[in-house]
């Protein structure tokens, strides 16, 4: 598995995708390639089925979007190694499924339930946000926000340290040495 | 401050006296649960030696990992998958139960899902424990934060109450249950949330059914589900050797996110189409009428335990399988395959033309002949993305063991309620 720095307090970028209701995250990378945690393979296929200039025009920082109940299914984990392999530093949705969520927030990446998300924003939009407060900022100046529900202080914690992983690691050294 | 019953279990897995939906408190399980699967158990057992430094455990019977997975091959990787496996439990004192059927079964058989534990699984069909008034949460990679530290940490979950009246008709059982709960509440219906089942439909419907209901609550996006005890749960939990155990109660003014009331015997038959098994794709079987299939699958952690099996033998008793379909049945367990050989149910399914395999999680992940492109296939296995049971092209159904059963006799999907029963 890769590993991921933490993010910023505040993730600057542009909505590189909306998804809608119940996204299963394996088509992604279609469920062909599921299997496969291969930096090239994945990225030959990210986003094919949608958009064929995906991988070329997303930047570091730049964030996914989806509806109700984003993750359904039975996820696995490359297809968001291999968003994450391009820069995507979050996902904002209406609400997630609670396997997808435990899944990704033990790697680290920042999910936030943001009510009114997916249809405040198109692709493209600029996005100012601040994680910790679930604050998300929407356009060139930022004048328009939407602030959905902040992540636990757990939650802050494993994403600080890179995923729980990380922390359980910290937290075990940290025990075994007072 | 009254409880829901997941409520009072986690609070005594935390250690509190209460606790409410919404904290996020370290827990602690009465057991950690695994299945060996390359990518899983073995890096977890290498991160807890090389990582975090663990050469021996505090409490290893609170640890337990079953071999059903990668059974039926019998080549080298088998092998080398199940020996790494075992070398991991041999050193760290680890009970390890091996092809003694489907996992989230045997936990059940041996006695370790009894009244009022909480068990944790990396697997989220841990979930069928509800059936026994324990709670079974699956945590995905958190399993390790358990297995390292004996706790780990949860947001405590709201509950959504059901209330059961009736009794399933004929043909029907918690299969379609559980596909009419996601049709009218969607497939986040639960989200994040406890299901809590109770009342009078609750009391008459069979255990085997309950485990089926419980074991696939995390399509409604439940995280668990689980029973009121009552006789049926009690008197299972003493008959089983699996120590002592202490029913939970939900309190009667229980704070409940929602409450739904469902009369079983309004319940007709339901079908997923291929997919997933979200409201969109949920029909009643009749809807699905003339569509024409290759192979049926009665398997599963969520079927193919005794219930099911009597339910395919009073379809196929005196039938046959149509030509050109494949009707595959797997018992959960061996104890399962052993009592049904026992009542003459697997002959009555062999003289229909059934194939009857060992127990195992196989098929239902498309390890074991998987489907080709050009099948289409029912099933009661547990999902029906495209490829969970082989080729990505190949379509895959699911419905009760009844509507299985009765579409192979078909030749297409049919529920049993229009083939008839014995």
């Amino acid at each position: 598995m890769s590993s991921y720095p933490p993010p910023p307090d505040v993730i600057e970028g542009r909505v590189a995708w909306v998804f809608g209701d119940d996204f299963d995250i394996d088509l992604v990378i279609g469920v062909e390639n599921i299997k496969t945690y291969d930096a090239d393979e994945l990225r030959a296929v990210t986003m094919k089925a949608y958009d064929d200039t995906f991988v070329d025009r997303v930047r570091p920082g730049d964030v996914i979007v989806g509806g109700r109940n984003f993750g359904y299914g039975h996820p696995h984990y490359p297809p968001m190694v291999a968003l994450r392999n391009l820069g995507i530093a979050a996902v904002l949705a209406e609400s997630f499924s609670p396997g997808f969520w435990r899944g990704e927030t033990y790697n680290g990446m920042p999910l936030l339930t943001v009510p009114g998300i997916s249809t405040a924003v198109g692709v493209g939009d600029p996005v100012r946000v601040e994680w910790r407060t679930a604050t998300v900022r929407i356009g060139p100046d930022g004048d328009r926000t939407l602030t959905g529900q902040p992540p636990s202080d757990r939650v802050q914690r494993i994403i600080s340290a890179g995923g729980s992983f990380n922390l359980i690691l910290a937290e075990h050294a940290q025990g075994a040495a007072s | 401050m009254p409880q829901t019953i997941a409520e009072k279990i986690l609070a005594r897995a935390a250690g509190r006296e209460q606790v409410r939906a919404g904290e996020s408190l370290p827990c602690r399980p009465d057991y950690m649960i695994a299945y060996d699967f390359p990518g899983y158990t073995d890096v977890m057992f290498r991160q807890m030696r090389e990582d975090f430094g663990i050469t021996t455990l505090a409490e290893p019977e609170r640890y337990l990992v079953f071999i059903d997975h990668m059974l039926t091959r019998g080549d080298q990787r088998e092998h080398d998958v199940h020996q790494v496996t075992r070398d991991w439990c041999d050193y760290y004192g680890i009970r390890l139960h091996e092809a003694e059927g489907i996992g989230h079964q045997v936990m059940a058989e041996l006695g370790y899902a009894a009244p009022g534990r909480f068990l944790i699984h990396f697997d989220g069909h841990i979930s069928g424990a509800g059936a026994f008034n324990a709670l079974g949460w699956g945590v995905r990679r958190d399993l390790l934060e358990g297995w390292v530290n004996g706790e780990l940490y949860l947001d405590i979950p709201a509950t959504t109450r059901f209330e059961l009246v009736g009794e399933f008709r004929p043909g029907v059982d918690s299969r379609d249950l559980v596909h009419e709960i996601i049709a009218r509440l969607g497939a986040d219906g639960c989200a994040h949330q406890v299901m809590e089942f109770g009342g009078p439909g609750a009391r008459a419907m069979k255990i085997d059914h309950r485990q089926s209901l419980c074991g696939m609550a995390m399509f409604t996006g439940a995280v668990s589900a689980v029973f009121e005890p009552d006789d049926t749960i009690l008197e299972r939990a003493s008959a089983a050797a699996g120590g002592a155990f202490a029913p939970v109660y939900p309190d009667p003014d229980a704070a409940y996110a929602a409450v739904h009331t469902i009369d079983l015997s309004e319940l007709r038959p339901r079908v997923v189409l291929p997919g997933s098994a979200r409201a969109a794709n949920t029909r009643h079987a009749d809807e699905l009428d003339g569509t024409e299939i290759t192979k049926a699958f009665i398997g599963s952690c969520a079927s193919g335990r005794i219930e099911d099996i009597r339910a395919a033998a009073s379809v196929l008793d005196g039938r046959k399988v149509a030509p050109g379909v494949v009707l595959n049945v797997v018992p959960t367990s061996k104890a399962v395959h052993d009592q049904a050989e026992a009542e003459g149910l697997l002959d009555i399914l062999r003289d229909a033309g059934a194939d009857i395999a060992e127990s195992s999680c196989d098929f239902c992940f498309g390890y074991q002949k998987p489907l080709q492109p050009d099948d289409v296939s029912i099933s009661t296995g547990v999902l029906n993305i495209s490829g969970r049971m082989g080729s990505t092209r190949a379509g895959i159904y699911m419905g009760s063991a009844y509507t299985v059963a009765a579409s192979a006799v078909a030749g297409r999907i049919s529920p049993a309620t229009e083939v008839g029963q014995r």
